[in-house]
């Protein structure tokens, strides 16, 4: 028997190039770019981009609609540094999407609170975006986004518009006395905010987003007000590199967070976050 | 299943039969210079090569998950597919914690819910697995503690003269028709007296769902010098890392896939330096709750084989079963 030749020509580690339609500076140190990528997705989930010869990188979808993608993203690696400086028109490489979603539509009817901090806003801009064109659909939406400082504020007009749709609140952790950005919020955490304002936990679902830290202190707070485990949905964050459940480097006391995440239910996740 | 006898007279005219047309990869014997007297997987150049004595040192996990598997080639932002060249590959002498090892990397790579892995299917279609029974392990195996499945295309059982041979899948059969000079058919050479292998060592148990809290993990997570040879001397770790290796042109180049150990440290570390297992302890135990009960919780079915070898292989000699689990 002779050698045989596979040509391994669908593999699902193979990206597609797609080009960047729009390319927006956000803050000292992350961007958005909307992508020409038609893809069917859901608010919450995830794709990987990558520059060949640099690397790939998870990044969370933040917009909800089919005709685009739009991508927020912070310059901290080197892919994401990379990434940021292309400009309109460059190509990248993409391949998704990954991972489960914010489950929006079983919670018609219901009261809706989304909480966010720094960069976790982005992960929840595709579902603030989907409880925009569906707003008839559910009850009171609270809205809670954290910055470090008001020039970190990501998404500035899209703040103006929820402003006036939504009861949202903007806290910063910190204003400078010299801060030259026109800002609406108070200063304090976020979690400061969200004890003051949220009393009722009546058929109300939370979702939240940010560092690990904010995280557990706010399903604290929100689990003293009576919430049950079961109606917060919290957003995991690890390394990953397939996306298919198959490296291993995303596993959480045995969930993968590329296919059982990165969208928790908090009761699933609860003991085992530094895991 | 159909079962046949082989004389063991004719054996290595059966295996320089097998290799006029195929690639054998089988037990050799270290050279005698080598400081470890241990086997090791090999593609043979002769039938007399064959030492299945000793269990190897390594699994065969590697023939099959390519310690550097190229996923694509690039050439700026142009994809060209990878190719892998191979012949068909009969491997020889493969004990059943191994075999069981491929079983459990076929449920990760081969999962059509999740995706299936094209490069390791190409690796395994390209693959006929003839097992070795082995009637006893050595100091360090505990198969026994599992119930580790007949997973084979076939199964040698040495009888005085003749290997009894069951056959366990219709690659098997195919493989039988293709030889068939060398084969007689029987019935019932095989019995399940057969079948066993003796253990000196056992786990135990392998409930330890409740005992993540324990204080006896230390005892490990101390002497653990985080060196990972357990995971690569494992039949079952498949973890890995993507990685882009550019050439000096810095526009082509190749992504290409690579074996991660769990036990070091950059395992979990993300942009940002944050490491999310930054103490051993941490790293010691996914390691041990991946093999034991998280693969169990998701795929009904323990993740170790038994093998033993990540506790032969441990320079600290770390004994997570009799030492640890055992004691708890």
């Amino acid at each position: 028997m002779t050698t045989k030749e596979t040509i391994i020509s669908k593999s699902p580690y193979k990206p597609i190039p797609v080009k960047i339609k729009e390319y927006v500076r956000e803050t000292a140190d992350s961007f958005t770019i909307k992508l020409d990528w038609k893809l069917k997705h859901e608010p919450g989930q995830f794709v990987f981009c990558s520059l060949p010869g640099i690397g790939e990188a998870p990044i969370s979808i933040c917009s909800y609609d089919d005709k685009s993608i739009e991508l927020n993203i912070r310059e901290v690696g080197n892919v994401t540094n990379k990434l940021g400086i292309l400009k309109e028109g460059d190509e990248l490489l993409v391949r998704g999407p990954y991972g489960t979603s914010y489950p929006m539509a079983r919670f018609k009817g219901k009261n809706i609170v989304i909480i966010g901090g720094g960069c976790g806003v982005a992960p929840l801009k595709g579902s603030v975006e989907f409880l925009e064109k569906h707003r008839e659909d559910f009850k009171d939406i609270y809205l809670f986004f954290g910055f470090r400082t008001p020039e970190d504020t990501l998404f500035r007009k899209k703040m103006d518009i929820w402003k006036e749709k939504f009861n949202m609140h903007i806290t910063f952790d910190k204003v400078e006395s010299k801060s030259t950005v026109c800002y609406d919020g108070t200063e304090g955490f976020v979690t400061q905010k969200v004890q003051e304002i949220i009393n009722d936990n009546d058929d109300t679902v939370v979702f939240i987003c940010g560092p690990p830290i904010m995280i557990e202190k706010t399903a604290e707070i929100l689990l003293n007000k009576g919430f049950e485990e079961e109606d917060i949905y919290i957003s995991a964050e690890r390394l990953m590199y397939c996306g298919m459940g198959k490296c291993g480097r995303c596993m959480i006391h045995g969930r993968y967070t590329c296919l059982d995440g990165a969208v928790f239910r908090y009761d699933e996740l609860k003991d085992y976050k530094d895991d | 299943m159909r079962q046949y006898l082989l004389q063991k007279s004719k054996f290595n005219d059966f295996i320089s039969k097998v290799m006029d047309n195929n690639d054998v990869i089988a037990p050799v014997e270290a050279k005698k210079e080598k400081l470890v007297s241990k086997s090791f997987f090999k593609k043979i150049n002769s039938a007399e090569e064959i030492s299945v004595k000793k269990k190897t040192y390594h699994p065969v996990k590697s023939f099959f998950f390519d310690p550097k598997e190229v996923l694509f080639k690039f050439d700026g932002n142009k994809i060209i597919d990878a190719k892998i060249s191979l012949k068909t590959r009969v491997f020889f002498g493969v004990r059943r914690c191994d075999l069981n090892g491929i079983y459990h990397q076929d449920i990760v790579f081969l999962d059509e819910k999740t995706q299936v892995d094209p490069y390791y299917k190409a690796r395994r279609d390209a693959s006929i697995l003839i097992g070795y029974h082995c009637k006893s392990g050595d100091d360090y195996c505990f198969c026994n503690s599992f119930e580790l499945k007949d997973f084979f295309d076939l199964m040698f059982y040495e009888k005085d003269n003749t290997y009894g041979i069951e056959v366990g899948s219709e690659k098997g059969q195919k493989f039988i028709s293709n030889f068939q000079e060398f084969f007689d058919e029987t019935e019932n050479a095989i019995t399940d007296a057969d079948k066993i292998i003796k253990n000196k060592k056992k786990l135990k148990t392998t409930d330890i769902k409740d005992k993540y809290d324990s204080k006896d993990w230390e005892k490990g997570a101390d002497k653990c010098l985080a060196c990972g040879a357990c995971n690569f001397l494992c039949p079952n770790c498949h973890c890995f890392t993507i990685e882009d290796d550019i050439n000096f042109d810095l526009k082509t180049g190749e992504r290409i896939r690579k074996p991660a150990s769990c036990q070091l440290k950059h395992f979990t570390r993300v942009a940002g330096d944050h490491i999310f297992r930054d103490n051993k302890l941490a790293r010691f135990k996914h390691r041990i709750y991946h093999q034991i009960q998280y693969f169990k919780d998701r795929h009904d079915i323990v993740f170790c084989t038994g093998c033993g070898r990540c506790i032969e292989g441990c320079p600290a000699r770390i004994d997570w079963v009799d030492d640890i689990i055992n004691k708890m």
